[in-house]
């Protein structure tokens, strides 16, 4: 994380020394940086959920491959390791893609998670799909890494339906987009 | 013709369970009066609160509990809207509730309208509007800092994400938007001075504005070096005493910022939570509405016996009360289970008012950790920030 977080104040002084808003946008967008793919229900993994939510009970979905292991409806499925809200995979949608009638967000928040199969870490891309009201469905929040929002890189308190049709906030992916570098670790 | 024939009913009922005959019974009661509404004391009692309820589960349809800690029977007095990501504000001198929300035409599609909706206090009925432009917001999990007041609380001051970070300044009484303050890099709104305000920036430091009686900015002064988000990175919401702002850190460190002057002014010297035996690994503060201040000027401090990284948001199972400027902790309270946010009354004996992960909501003696009473999980399904009467 520690290139990460430079990469983050890098930022905070350019933003500092006044870039314009609308490039600021525009090079958060490219960067694909921001925080957690969601709004985090303050200890969503410590709670009994009062009503959905939660992922006991489930049945198990699995990728059917001994290189990617795990159920893809537990909190604690290796890619979850910075997720923050709803998963996808118990919303109709999966993984590393929406439900029906939803949107992906363009600006999301990237995670590096170890895959206990191969032992390399991956770089996970938690997309927030945006667009239908609150999933309600197997809520999972995991804080490591976690930051105040003065660090929004870094923060999963933001909702991250940013630069989408509609703001409103369903369930959030875990998508592979490669192996993280010795240096972006 | 419903209506007869469900009295049929009753009366078969009746003689099936060998109720006396009809020509034996008391009086019938009374019809009473139809299309009646209840009202509140415009004027809450102190030992109310405003509680948010997120509403994680449809996030668009946010409230604002208001409860009596003090009824166990009915604590829901009742609900105000706070829709999509809300924040809130009580000013009690002028007897309303302010809520900023964002809607949409369609429920989840269609025109974006961000608003500030002004609601009073006895009716909880709206009485005026404000439209704020742009659309840009901020939306999160329930934080004080983004929906505040100055200017004694004639204007509100909104926090906005795009993700570029600005104020809008709004006139409450004129009911109109005054302008917005660009705000690279740093975050929160917290009130200072007579007609401004500060916030936290990615680069450690802290920025005071003072505002013009036009909204614009007047003046500005950075505080370098304010905090530390990499050693001590401070939850959220501050506990207010008096103007001074009290943050506790992810492993206890407490940091006071004297928000009375034009610009913010960190106090030299940080306090501690202190530590204590039985963690695993260690004692940590843990919850979301963490930190919580008394009449008196302590502080009250949620904590986990299982602090760690990452566990800042898992809630805790004791307060410890911690006299700030004399560094000292003064008692811990066990809650007796989890909590997730805090707050104290100002009664003369003080509540301490614990939320659970659950929606429960327990009551207790701040004075001495007694648990008075427990409410049970009648009010919110998920209880962000609880704002009590001052």
């Amino acid at each position: 994380m520690a290139g990460f977080d430079n990469f983050a104040e890098r930022l905070a002084r350019r933003l500092a020394r006044g870039t314009s808003r609308r490039s600021s946008l525009a090079w958060l967008g490219i960067a694909v940086t921001g925080a957690a793919a969601i709004p985090a229900l303050p200890v969503a993994r410590a709670a009994t959920p009062a009503h959905g939510g939660g992922t006991a009970g489930r049945v198990p979905v699995t990728s059917g491959s001994e290189q990617d292991p795990g159920d893809r409806n537990s909190c604690d499925y290796w890619r979850y390791c910075a997720i923050d809200g709803f998963l996808c995979s118990c919303c109709g949608g999966t993984v590393n893609s929406c439900p029906p009638g939803t949107e992906v967000s363009p600006i999301t928040w990237i995670g590096t998670c170890t895959n206990p199969a191969d032992g390399r870490a991956y770089v996970i891309s938690y997309n927030d799909c945006c667009g239908a009201s609150s999933c309600g469905q197997c809520l999972c929040n995991r804080n490591e890494g976690d930051r105040p929002q003065v660090r929004p890189q870094a923060n999963n308190d933001y909702n991250w339906c940013l630069g989408t049709e509609s703001s409103i906030y369903n369930c959030s992916l875990a998508v592979i987009v490669g192996v993280a570098t010795e240096d972006a670790g | 013709m419903v209506h007869s024939a469900s009295l049929g009913l009753a009366v078969l009922a009746g003689a099936m369970f060998g109720a006396p005959a009809l020509g034996n019974n008391p009086p019938p009661l009374p019809a009473e009066e139809l299309m009646q509404v209840e009202t509140l004391p415009a004027d809450y009692p102190k030992s109310w609160a405003l509680v948010h309820d997120f509403h994680f589960n449809a996030i668009v349809d946010g409230r604002i509990a208001i409860i009596d800690t003090a009824n166990p029977q009915g604590s829901l007095k009742g609900f105000v809207r706070a829709a999509q990501f809300a924040n809130m504000l009580y000013a009690p001198e002028k007897r309303e509730i302010y809520t900023s929300e964002t809607f949409y035409s369609r429920l989840t599609r269609g025109e974006r309208t961000d608003v500030i909706t002004i609601w009073d206090t006895a009716t909880l009925l709206p009485k005026g509007e404000i439209v704020l432009p742009g659309g840009k917001r901020q939306q999160s999990v329930t934080y004080t800092g983004t929906f505040q007041l100055t200017n004694g609380g004639k204007w509100a001051l909104v926090a906005n994400f795009t993700p570029a970070q600005s104020v809008t300044v709004v006139d409450l009484d004129g009911r109109k938007v005054l302008g917005e303050i660009d705000l690279p890099g740093c975050t929160h709104i917290h009130p200072t001075g007579s007609r401004g305000f500060s916030s936290m920036c990615a680069d450690g430091s802290m920025i005071s504005l003072v505002l013009a009686a036009d909204g614009t900015v007047a003046s500005s002064q950075v505080i370098e070096k304010a905090h530390d988000i990499d050693t001590q990175p401070l939850f959220g919401m501050p506990a207010m005493v008096g103007q001074t702002a009290w943050f506790v850190s992810y492993t206890g460190q407490l940091r006071g910022y004297d928000l009375s002057g034009d610009v913010a002014r960190p106090l030299p010297a940080p306090a501690h939570v202190g530590k204590a035996e039985g963690g695993s690994p260690q004692w940590r503060p843990g919850g979301w509405q963490v930190i919580a201040s008394d009449a008196a000027g302590l502080l009250y401090v949620l904590m986990s016996p299982k602090g760690r990284e990452g566990s800042h948001k898992d809630g805790g199972t004791e307060v410890w009360v911690i006299d700030p400027v004399a560094d000292k902790r003064l008692r811990r309270i066990d809650l007796g289970g989890l909590a997730t946010s805090i707050a104290v009354t100002r009664e003369a004996n003080p509540s301490l008012i614990a939320a659970r992960p659950d929606g429960q909501i327990d009551v207790f003696s701040a004075a001495d950790g007694t648990l008075l009473r427990q409410l049970g999980a009648t009010a919110a399904f998920n209880p962000t920030v609880i704002t009590v009467v001052p």
